[in-house]
């Protein structure tokens, strides 16, 4: 889907958190949001997701104004940096829970339901960890539960904030891996939040530099490290 | 150590051990005996009800005062632990004379519906919902607090409605704590004495709770009488120990980080 | 598309008809405003009805004659004599509690023995026990037909019927207070900076009054607080131990009673009121504790 974001401003009081932006995403696109903290990044992704109200502008999906639309309509997969999975129910009833939540005229029966979550485990890897619950999970397979359960709505997008933020090095190198992997394989457009410009590089197709609410820089990867545009992109690549 | 078993263990040893001297055969006669039976029932009775009730009402208190902001929040707040600092005395002669038939709130309720409150059972249920709301209340709150919101966030990312977060998600992690103030509220109200016979009316068979036919057996010298009853509670207040330890246990079950 | 599960959605309920944009925002973990105001309404009201009506009651019906007449009640010979009586039972059963209370925080926090869960659980029993089977089982210990309280009458120390059964029912009813709120402080805290003090050199008291004592104080002050409201307050497990004799055993709870049931209303309240003052004043203190030093009392055992 393609997403257009139009003159998008956003105050929590009398601080900004968003000066006006506009960015148009790609269908398909894998996009990282890369800034430091308090650049505005996750506000942005927020707003798209319909999790938070612009103060301003208009969000387009394919076209058709979205701004006022209900986060429950958006179906936007999200998934959130510390993965906020439901620990009380075990894996398989987190995946259903969107499933299951539809109202009844199109909520699917509960053999198609079982199908469809036995098809996102084997996706993100872990075919038989269904009857465990999140606690029981280590951070890494958090993640994918996570994003699993993100995809069993059939998103028209794909929303992560900082999803490998909360894990060590070793792990996040083998899911950036993976991310990548869904993406290609469902073909959703995506977007991720991060503060780390290696994995912003190296993960996506187009990487959007914040700062103090303002978008720096769009491009690709290697444009960005060619050509850093102003003096921010230059310092913040350099450190 | 050994000033908990003074204060606390030897009295309920003399208690055991006196018990243990009628024999249980005598114990269960006079636990059995009609007036006794019925004081029991409605013990638990109505401290059931007003446990029902100050669950929900609980519930509600404390979603409104961590959820939503309106003036004198704080004050609110602070309100909801004053059935537990006011002596049970006070709060009983107070109801009494507000539900009464001639009361503020007694009189309008008598002349449109034709109810009467005070000296009646339901005189009792007011009482114990009184007692019983601080314990609701309290237990829930903390655990609101500490709820994430990215949690309803994601369920509402899913497509969730507000109404299934409320109901599939944050009610079932509210639960032990509901559970536990359930518990403690019934455990409170079905010992409770002070804050109920002045609003009761005392009528045996009707309005005569257990705490009270154990002073009168007491008055009346009917040592065996009294301790039959008091073992009946004291089982009661044991079972509901266990429960809460039950509840807390079970609970623990998803936290358990492995 | 390598799966169906995750072709674009083509079902037409689902799909992006042009919704007319909501006229008002709503965060995804708000109720409606309707509903946010119903219950609050609801919820105060009932808690104005339930709480707020009693207390007022209270001071509506001490004064219905005047300031006067209320303060004529208190001047009362028993009245004075029941107050005193309260006031000596809380200067005896608090400072033992509050020393129980920190004994048994420290004992069960910052050592591990067999047994401990135990007490954990035994501290909270008479939370649940009816203060009048706590009063029953001090009058079958010490009562005059007990081998403990026949001895006691015979040597001319009677305890039921007199001041220290009062004293024993008070201290069992408000024996958990204290040590409710300290243990969570305590376990949270751990022993690291006892032990810390202790490879300095300190001694086992000079580290309890220099490194645990201010690190619970606000804690304690506030177990001691409600315990004195609870003691001064206790009723229950005081009318079976004290035989309410006017001017002797009545405590202030108990004078209520007397006097309500003689409908001496106005000295009823009044005595109420005194009480229903020290309840607002410890809910005050208690409060302001809360707001002040929300972060050394512990967020649980709030009750």
């Amino acid at each position: 889907m393609h997403i257009e974001i139009d003159e998008i401003a956003k105050e929590f009081g009398a601080t900004a958190a968003l000066q006006p932006v506009s960015l148009s995403i790609p269908s398909g696109a894998l996009i990282a949001l890369l800034g430091p903290s308090g650049s505005g990044k996750t506000t942005l992704l927020r707003i798209l997701g319909g999790l938070e109200e612009p103060s301003q502008g208009r969000v387009l999906f394919d076209g058709v104004d979205a701004t006022g639309m209900r986060v429950q309509d958006r179906r936007a997969g999200f998934v959130f940096q510390h993965y906020a999975l439901f620990k009380h129910m075990t894996v398989f009833e987190n995946i259903a829970y969107g499933l299951r939540a539809r109202p009844r005229a199109t909520r699917p029966a509960n053999a198609e339901i079982g199908r469809r979550v036995t098809k996102l485990l084997e996706l993100i890897q872990l075919p038989d960890i269904g009857k465990r619950y999140p606690s029981q999970l280590s951070g890494g397979q958090r993640q994918r539960v996570a994003l699993a359960r993100a995809l069993a709505i059939e998103p028209r997008m794909l929303l992560l904030d900082e999803p490998f933020g909360a894990l060590d090095a070793k792990v996040r190198k083998e899911l950036r891996g993976g991310l990548r992997h869904i993406h290609d394989t469902t073909g959703l457009t995506t977007i991720f939040v991060t503060h780390d410009q290696e994995e912003a590089m190296e993960l996506a197709d187009l990487v959007v530099v914040m700062s103090m609410g303002r978008i720096e820089q769009v491009g690709k990867p290697a444009d960005i490290r060619a050509k850093p545009q102003t003096e921010f992109v230059r310092e913040f690549l350099a450190a | 150590m050994t000033l908990l078993s003074l204060v606390v263990l030897l009295p309920i040893g003399a208690l055991l051990l006196r018990a243990a001297e009628i024999g249980p055969a005598e114990l269960w006669a006079t636990i059995g005996s009609k007036r006794v039976l019925a004081a029991l029932l409605l013990s638990f009775r109505a401290a059931l009800i007003a446990a029902l009730f100050n669950l929900v009402f609980g519930l509600a208190l404390a979603w409104v005062l961590v959820r939503y902001d309106f003036p004198g929040r704080k004050l609110v707040d602070a309100a909801v632990d004053l059935p537990f600092a006011l002596p049970t005395a006070v709060a009983g002669i107070a109801l009494t004379t507000i539900y009464a038939p001639n009361g503020v709130f007694g009189a309008p309720v008598m002349d449109w519906f034709g109810v009467r409150l005070a000296y009646t059972e339901i005189g009792i249920w007011i009482a114990l919902v009184f007692v019983g709301l601080p314990f609701a209340v309290r237990t829930v709150q903390p655990v609101i607090q500490e709820i994430e919101k990215e949690v309803e966030e994601a369920s509402a990312t899913l497509g969730a409605s507000r109404v299934t977060t409320l109901r599939r998600v944050i009610l079932p992690m509210l639960l032990p704590a509901l559970l536990t103030g359930f518990a403690l509220a019934l455990a409170r109200a079905v010992g409770e004495y002070g804050s109920v016979i002045f609003i009761a009316g005392n009528l045996p068979f009707q309005t005569e709770i257990a705490p009270l036919l154990i002073v009168i057996k007491l008055e009346e010298f009917d040592y065996e009488g009294a301790v039959a009853i008091a073992i009946a509670m004291l089982a009661i207040s044991f079972a509901m120990l266990l429960l809460i330890n039950l509840i807390q246990v079970w609970s623990r079950r998803y936290s358990s980080e492995g | 598309m390598a799966d169906a599960t995750f072709s674009p959605m083509t079902d037409s309920a689902l799909t992006l008809a042009s919704r007319p944009r909501a006229t008002r925002f709503r965060k995804a973990t708000e109720e409606p405003r309707w509903f946010r105001w119903t219950l609050t309404a609801v919820v105060l009201v009932l808690l104005a009805v339930l709480v707020l009506a009693p207390l007022a009651t209270v001071f509506v019906e001490a004064l219905v004659k005047g300031i006067p007449a209320a303060l004529e009640s208190l001047g009362d010979e028993d009245a004075l004599a029941a107050i005193r009586l309260t006031l000596t039972i809380a200067a005896v059963a608090v400072p033992l509690n509050a020393l129980f209370g920190v004994a048994a925080a420290w004992a069960l926090t910052k050592y591990s023995w067999r047994g401990k869960a135990f007490l954990l659980t035994l501290i909270d029993l008479p939370f649940s026990v009816s203060p009048v089977v706590a009063g029953l089982c001090i009058v079958l210990l010490f009562g005059a037909n007990s081998a403990i309280g026949g001895w006691l009458v015979a040597t001319g120390h009677p305890i039921v019927f007199a001041v220290p059964g009062i004293v024993l029912a008070t201290m069992f009813i408000t024996f958990p207070f204290v040590a409710r709120e300290l243990v969570p402080l305590m376990t949270e805290q751990g022993t690291s900076e006892e032990e810390a003090a202790l490879t300095l050199g300190a001694s086992g008291a000079r580290m309890f009054f220099t490194v645990t004592l201010p690190n619970i104080k606000w804690a304690l002050l506030y177990g001691v607080l409600l315990c004195n409201a609870r003691a001064m307050g206790e009723f229950g497990a005081v009318a079976v131990v004290s035989g309410k004799i006017r001017g002797e055993t009545a405590t202030m709870p108990i004078m209520i009673e007397i006097f309500y049931n003689q409908y001496a209303s106005v000295a009823a309240f009044t005595m109420a009121g005194v009480l229903t003052l020290l309840a607002l004043v410890t809910l005050g203190l208690k409060t302001a504790l809360e707001w002040r030093y929300a972060d050394q009392l512990s967020a649980s055992g709030r009750h």
